[in-house]
């Protein structure tokens, strides 16, 4: 009939086991081919952090195998352009770069999960570089806390089996830990769940659900007020470190001044106290509701409630899950890359505070759109002599990068997943390349190889598939089985002893004093990408008027917030902070609470492809970086902002 | 019209209380359907969202602000209005089932449907279908692309239901007495947080069936009379009320 129209093309199908992993959640999906074509994804229902479920990212993921935004082949910079060069030319043009560079060598990743990174970090290491990062998200805050009370691992949340889950600032269902299978789990054990946050959120067995309001970036703080109430009801005196943590949680900073500073009163604080202490399986998280930028100070106090409410290595509570094995040569241990801060080194060679690198890799991130301000990203990336984009598609770092040497997608190349932050149990992941890549591209860690090879380091592996085969063997995980899509999940896990509900480094936790002042809550939706993906042509549909309107990105705010600013409904403003501005336009949500204003994360692209670029605006360009007291690790989640009509 | 009876009558029942609004069960389905991707969906009168997420408010201030997020597909009613109205016999109601379905060639595109269905949950092919250089490579071999000028809906993946008989026939097994999960949609499929279920309405063993006996469940403009085969279910009163044109002192279905 319509010869115009595509016709269909059949063929054998068969569903092929894959992970995917588009930012710091990575779960098992199945990918259905016809006559080996593949067309369509959906949730693995063999696979624990899916269970058959799926986000809206994945669930597009087939179809960004033909991206318009694909990088088809290796280039280099050339005047305002780039020119395809070959492989061959491109590894020479590396090797000579990092040789000659010496130790003078950065690198950015946001691959958290998998070896690419150890190899990533072992080269590094191999140069004399201690310079490799990690993109920041919620799994650093909460290690460098764990460690401070003594556990050696990640924390790790049994959501399976708790009964009351009290989310402090993480938003399960969006951006905190293993979002599709904090779903599942919320949704099969009809677990009572609270919120403390500044953004409502609906959903996941609403009617045992509380809302708490909350002042955005203060939520941890909510912990010592509660933390407050268990002592006073004699929880904890066993624990070491009890005097010194009693002391700072009623004394130093008791109820009433936390109240003050989070706008949580001490009646919902002690309530929620009581209905920890009367669950019989309570589990406390902590995090921020954009996935990032929060505090490990916070995070530490999250966890000693759980250790008052003897929740550690118990069903349904805390366990401490070992790093995965290091199977590359060189390479650091995982908590090292982690306390590593990637948005303070990029600001202090923007400020000429540290040296510029003379060569800089990106590995499966994109720094310039999704570190805070971008603006001063870039002005480190142009301080750094050469660029290097391991980028699979055409992103904001990419296009300014000297170099790009375009990774294959995810159903190309092999890759692995070890235990995604919030994982009830060590868990492991490998994923088979499906297809041949589609355009000239190459796995990222071949290339990486490659290069160590090039610059005469030993990194004891001979290829990506050893050191996968490698760190099974060390798990002792079945290989066979792994390549075939069954996951390793650990029996047990035995660490999680000689923890104590005190360091001193605490004292540092600063609570600040009451403020009128308007913040800023960034939220993060699947639907609208993740910091390493905008949303998929797919998802285009699933923008709301609430998020973007007329193409300009929505402040959300309640009635009361607008009138105190003298803004209405629909108007267009400028939201400044101290690091920059945004366009917006005034969204009324009754859903915010009062003194908050929110904006959706995900808008503002400048790369990428027709489908991304040019809506809205990046909210990340507001957000201000401040050192954490104690720890020095970069916290900007929460900037205050002024409104001004556009 | 005559209200046909059939023996299976599959159906959604959807949980108001554990939908996210993330969004997985709209992008599921475009990719599913074929339904060409567009660059701007701000037009909502120009775009195919045969699942579309609808966010619901109880219209109170802060702090007694409640939203709910309500997915809807077509309702596959028992009595379709978007049937009676069509000129050239484009669309049937299926008696294996009741699934609501559109012959596209038939289609003339006059969207008499559309303006006949209350649940707007038809659409019209304002343009032509195209994907990316090389993402058609992508669509599935299930669902044949529909050209401009033709209204189209959810079918309840009925694609998923042919290929369930048939693996049920293959495998010896009654293909008019599947089991729960032999056929489910793609929208349900991917659903992360639990709140879709799909089944036979007939069937007391199904998970559909009992929630649809349910008293907090309840159908769109029920009242109409159109007898849907999608259900809704919320705990909470308001969002009940908003399932149809209550009077004002008339008590919600379900309090």
């Amino acid at each position: 009939n319509w010869p115009w129209i595509p016709k269909l093309q059949y063929g054998e199908r068969v569903n092929k086991p894959v992970a995917c992993k588009f930012g710091s959640d990575a779960y098992g999906i199945l990918v259905e081919t016809a006559a080996g074509r593949p067309f369509t994804a959906r949730g693995n229902p063999d696979h624990p952090l899916s269970q058959g479920g799926i986000d809206p990212l994945g669930v597009a993921s087939v179809q960004m195998l033909y991206s318009p935004s694909r990088i088809q082949g290796p280039m280099k910079k050339s005047g305002n352009g780039f020119e395809n060069i070959s492989w061959d030319e491109a590894g020479k043009l590396l090797a000579a770069k990092v040789k000659s560079a010496g130790s003078d060598v950065c690198a950015i990743t946001g691959d958290e999960t998998g070896t690419t990174t150890d190899i990533l970090a072992g080269l590094l290491a191999g140069l004399g570089s201690d310079k490799c990062f990690l993109m920041s998200g919620e799994t650093a805050p909460a290690v460098t806390a764990w460690k401070m009370l003594g556990g050696q691992g990640t924390p790790g949340y049994d959501l399976e089996n708790a009964d009351y889950v009290l989310s402090l600032g993480g938003d399960i269902n969006e951006s905190w830990g293993t979002v599709v299978r904090n779903g599942k789990a919320m949704a099969a054990n009809k677990a009572a769940y609270v919120y403390v946050g500044a953004v409502q959120k609906p959903g996941t067995s609403i009617p045992s659900k509380t809302w708490v309001a909350c002042k955005p970036g203060r939520e941890s703080l909510v912990a010592l007020g509660i933390a407050a109430y268990l002592i006073k009801a004699g929880k904890g005196m066993d624990m070491p470190g009890y005097g010194a943590f009693s002391e700072f949680v009623t004394v130093t900073n008791p109820p009433s001044r936390i109240a003050k500073a989070t706008g949580v009163s001490e009646a919902t604080m002690k309530r929620m106290a009581e209905e920890l202490m009367r669950a019989k399986r309570p589990l406390v998280l902590t995090g921020s509701e954009m996935g990032q930028g929060s505090d490990a100070m916070g995070a530490a106090m999250g966890l000693a409630l759980n250790m008052l409410l003897g929740r550690i290595n118990a069903r349904g509570g805390v366990r401490d899950i070992p790093f995965a094995p290091q199977v590359v040569a060189n390479a650091p241990a995982r908590d090292t890359l982690l306390a590593r801060d990637a948005a303070g080194y990029v600001q202090a060679v923007a400020q000429g505070k540290a040296q510029a690198p003379k060569v800089t890799l990106i590995v499966d991130a994109n720094p310039a759109y999704a570190l805070p301000q971008p603006d001063m990203v870039a002005k480190a990336l142009e301080k750094s002599g050469f660029v290097v984009s391991f980028a699979t598609f055409m992103d904001e770092t990419a296009a300014m990068a000297d170099l790009i040497l375009p990774a294959s997608y995810f159903l190309e190349a092999m890759d692995d997943v070890y235990t995604p932050f919030g994982s009830g149990q060590a868990n492991y992941t490998v994923s088979p390349a499906i297809v041949e890549p589609v355009f000239d591209t190459r796995p990222a860690a071949d290339v990486l190889l490659e290069l160590a090879a090039a610059t005469g380091i030993d990194l004891g592996v001979s290829s990506f598939e050893d050191a996968l085969k490698a760190k099974a063997e060390a798990l002792g995980a079945d290989w066979d089985e792994l390549v075939e899509g069954t996951a390793w999940v650990a029996a047990t896990s035995t660490n999680g002893y000689g923890l104590a509900l005190w360091n001193e480094s605490l004292r540092a936790l600063g609570v600040p004093r009451a403020a009128d002042d308007l913040v800023l809550a960034p939220m993060a939706k699947l639907h609208l990408g993740t910091a390493g993906m905008p949303t998929t042509p797919f998802g285009v549909l699933t923008i709301r008027d609430t998020e973007l309107k007329n193409n300009i990105l929505c402040a959300q705010m309640n009635r009361a917030t607008a009138g105190k600013l003298g803004v209405r409904d629909g108007q267009a403003i400028v939201a400044r902070s101290a690091a920059g501005s945004c366009q917006a336009v005034v969204s009324l949500s009754e859903s915010i609470m009062p003194g908050v204003v929110a904006m959706p994360l995900g808008f503002g692209h400048t790369a990428w492809d027709e489908f991304a670029k040019n809506k809205g605006d990046n909210v990340y360009k507001l957000m201000e970086i401040k050192p954490e007291p104690g720890t020095g690790m970069s916290l900007f989640g929460n900037p205050q902002v002024q409104i001004t009509r556009a | 019209m005559e209200h046909k009876e059939s023996k299976i009558r599959w159906g959604m029942v959807v949980d108001l209380d554990k939908c996210t609004g993330c969004g997985a069960c709209m992008v599921a389905c475009e990719a599913e359907n074929n339904i060409a991707p567009t660059t701007d969906s701000s037009n909502k009168l120009r775009t195919l969202s045969w699942m579309l997420v609808y966010e619901l408010t109880n219209g109170k201030a802060y702090p007694d602000h409640d939203v709910a997020y309500l997915p809807r597909p077509c309702m596959q009613c028992g009595k379709p209005s978007c049937m009676t109205v069509c000129p050239v016999t484009a669309i049937d109601k299926n008696e294996e089932g009741g699934i609501v379905s559109q012959i596209y060639p038939r289609c003339i595109g006059c969207r008499y449907c559309m303006a006949a269905c209350p649940y707007h949950a038809r659409y019209f092919n304002w343009y032509d279908p195209i994907w990316p250089e090389g993402m058609e490579k992508t669509l599935t071999p299930n669902v044949s692309v529909r050209p401009r000028g033709v209204a189209e809906k959810c079918t309840f993946c009925h694609h998923k239901y042919a290929e369930a008989k048939e693996l049920a026939r293959a495998e010896g097994r009654d293909p008019l007495h599947l089991e729960e999960n032999d056929y489910i949609p793609a929208c349900v499929a991917a659903c992360p947080s639990g709140a879709m279920h799909f089944g036979d309405l007939n069937n007391p063993e199904h998970t559909v069936y009992k929630m649809a006996h349910e008293k907090y469940a309840f159908r769109l403009l029920e009242r109409l009379g159109t007898d849907p085969q999608v259900y809704y279910y919320s705990k909470r009163e308001w969002v009940r009320r908003q399932g149809d044109n209550y009077l004002k002192t008339e008590k919600t279905k379900g309090a």
